[in-house]
């Protein structure tokens, strides 16, 4: 195994002055530092751009959440299971907005065992029900990393190969009870081009080090319950896809939408496909999405259909992705003094009252701190480059 | 009924192609951009009225620019008062009223009078002011109604859909008021955001359209009786051919859809794995020893 130079940690560094980033001006307040540490906490943004790479789109995700004794620790409130679990929601529901083709598969793990929550599916709701049922779980016991990710593995590994396979590891004990020896298993998760990262909640551990870096994913270790928040929609994002994810061509359906009202002559209520497993209430619908190979009826998109295997999506769920692809070039920032121009927003109309204001480099159009937090974040176009119609189309429905 | 302190803005976006609106003068008289803007007045009024802390913004959508027409920029508060000369009546008139109304005719004016419109720029710039649109809507609840004229415009397929999903990761509602026909990606915004989708059978009943059908905000419509959702055509078109189709070949690197499998991916170029139908190896039987 490669040894890396390691970084140096953090007691093995030089002497820190934390006290002077806080400066006082004249009249003794602290209001201008305060007011810039706020500015600055709006724009920390981790702005990875890519780039011109290649991103994995489709992807098959296993969340596994270490549900041993150590996540009773009130740390995080009320208890690090409660609080990892509402976050959980939050990233399904982020995770499927960011990548609507892709699938979750959630791993819980404790008394020296793993064992599914959820298969791998593309529909949210069940993920979200299913983490909301396991707020009652015990904590008891040793996680053990060697057996989630040997349960991860065996459904990955039968995964087509231009997809990414990624775990997400949330691991707050400080210990492991593996059956057998865990750098094997890493040697044969890279084999696979399975990506490992690890969120930690105590502290750093060393065989997660050597995991995330081995199978090229990344580590970090929790410092409050907003950071937890960022690490996880650090991962939302595609991440770029290994040099050897094989490109092809995938057959999918676009099934039409038939809305039926009760008074259609012609409309009867069906069951849907994707309902048959549960048994809570009977299910008859009278509009859905009919496959176009087989004609199974479903009620939502996406979903894979159980009678041919064919992969249906609507456009828009295609459409949504579109971002990564095109990614927006951060603004430059100027200070509003030197700023020439009218001082007012061209996206808001408001009038330009911050320190600093944001220019296109395309357009020269100003924004001001919200706007430019939203075009970046949700909006992903420039509203003042979207008024010259040059912007070129790749495809195009009507 | 929305607590006291509620604020709720209501963003109209106004397409006033110009090509559009002047061929419209000669097909129908009787319905011109400024009776649409009449009733688009209407409804602005009707929608301040009903709520003391209720907002109103007027968009205007050009083929070269989108424009503020209410609230617009130029005007302070303190400015309204001297111009009598310009204003309509205003006994007993509500003041906000009056201001609003004035803004907008001399707003849409000047926009008219000041733009010139270049041979092969005749597309509406619906995306851009619906981009803006959202991006003044940020701190408050807000809803965006579409009042819409002129053809789609295919080329901003992509960034429309990039506003749809803005508006509904935000909650903010679109509603179509569509005049003359029918727009697929209006339909597709609708659907996705939960908005009302109508063609107007009438023009020249713009006003009471807009005034029964889109001025209820999203709480109250799930009591009245509103049109029903039309079918929305979710199909893909294959990059090649431009035509619609039911099951299609998706590259996995760049989402480019195709109607038959080839070899190379035409926008990124990447080169496929042709999956090959496996190999059986004939199964060697042991012959028994004759005894």
């Amino acid at each position: 195994m490669d040894e890396e130079p390691e970084r140096t940690k953090r007691w093995e560094g030089g002497y820190e002055r934390t006290w002077e980033v806080l400066k006082e001006d004249e009249s003794g307040s602290l209001k201008a530092t305060v007011e810039d540490i706020l500015f600055k906490d709006k724009r920390k943004r981790v702005f990875e751009n890519y780039g011109q790479v290649r991103l994995g789109m489709m992807r098959h995700l296993f969340v596994v959440i270490d549900t041993s004794r150590t996540m009773e620790d009130q740390d995080l409130k009320p208890n690090r299971l409660t609080s990892t679990l509402k976050l959980m929601e939050y990233f399904v529901d982020e995770y499927f907005d960011q990548n609507p083709i892709s699938q979750i598969g959630i791993i819980i793990t404790k008394n020296k065992r793993a064992e599914k929550l959820t298969d791998l599916a593309g529909n949210p709701q069940k993920h979200i029900s299913a983490l909301k049922k396991a707020v009652d779980t015990t904590c008891a016991g040793e996680p053990s990393l060697y057996n989630s990710l040997n349960l991860a593995m065996h459904t990955l590994k039968h995964m087509p190969g231009h997809t990414s396979r990624e775990v997400l590891v949330i691991f707050s004990s400080l210990t492991t009870c593996d059956p057998s020896n865990i750098y094997d298993l890493i040697k044969t998760l890279k084999g696979l081009k399975i990506r490992v990262s690890v969120i930690g909640l105590s502290a750093e551990v060393r065989v997660c080090t050597i995991l995330t870096r081995e199978t090229g994913g990344t580590y970090h270790v929790i410092l409050d319950e907003t950071h937890f928040r960022e690490l996880l929609t650090f991962h939302v994002k595609p991440p770029p896809a290994s040099s050897s994810s094989e490109c092809s061509l995938i057959r999918m359906g676009f099934p039409q939408h038939a809305i039926a009202s009760v008074s259609d002559q012609d409309s009867k209520p069906s069951f849907s496909m994707s309902h048959l497993d549960n048994s809570s209430g009977p299910g008859l619908t009278l509009g859905g999405y009919y496959c176009p190979q087989c004609r199974a009826k479903y009620t939502e998109l996406p979903v894979e259909c159980k009678v041919c295997g064919l992969t249906l999506v609507s456009a828009p769920h295609l459409a949504r992705s579109f971002h990564h692809l095109f990614p927006m070039d951060a603004f430059q920032e100027m200070p509003l003094e030197e700023f020439e121009g009218e001082r007012f927003c061209e996206a808001c109309q408001g009038e330009l009252k911050d320190k600093s204001v944001f220019i296109c480099s395309v357009c020269s159009s100003a924004f001001c701190v919200e706007c430019d937090l939203f075009i970046h974040d949700t909006l992903h176009c420039c509203p003042s480059c979207i008024h010259s119609q040059m912007v070129p189309s790749t495809w195009l429905t009507d | 009924m929305a607590s006291e302190d509620e604020v709720s803005l209501l963003v109209v976006v106004v397409d006033v192609n110009p090509i559009w609106w002047g061929q419209q003068a000669q097909r129908e008289p009787e319905f011109t951009l400024s009776k649409c803007l009449d009733s688009v007045m209407v409804m602005g009024n009707s929608h301040l009225v009903m709520n003391r802390t209720n907002k109103l913004a007027i968009i205007a959508s050009h083929c070269q620019e989108s424009h503020f027409l209410y609230p617009s920029k130029h005007w302070k508060a303190g400015d309204a008062a001297g111009d009598d000369a310009v204003s309509s009546s205003r006994d007993g008139k509500y003041e906000v009223l009056a201001v609003t109304n004035d803004q907008i005719s001399e707003e849409v004016r000047n926009l008219m009078a000041r733009t010139e419109v270049k041979g092969h720029q005749t597309d509406t710039l619906l995306a851009g002011s619906l981009a803006k649109a959202l991006c003044s809507g940020q701190e408050m609840k807000s809803r965006i109604l579409v009042i819409k004229a002129a053809e789609d415009c295919a080329l901003q397929y992509m960034n429309f859909m990039n506003v749809i999903f803005a508006a509904q990761k935000n909650s903010i509602v679109i509603d179509a008021c569509v005049l003359a026909t029918d727009s697929g990606l209006l339909q597709q915004a609708c659907d996705i955001t939960g908005g009302l989708y109508l063609k107007i059978p009438q023009k020249s009943a713009l006003a009471q359209y807009l005034l029964w059908v889109f001025l209820p905000d999203a709480n109250q419509r799930s009591q009245l009786v509103l049109p029903p959702p039309v079918h929305v055509d979710y199909r893909a078109a294959c990059f090649c051919h431009r035509n619609l189709i039911e099951i299609g070949y998706v590259c996995s690197v760049c989402l480019s859809i195709f109607c038959n499998f080839s070899p190379i991916c035409t926008t990124c170029e990447t080169a496929f794995k042709i999956p090959l139908p496996q190999m059986v190896k004939p199964k060697k039987k042991k012959l028994k020893p004759a005894t």
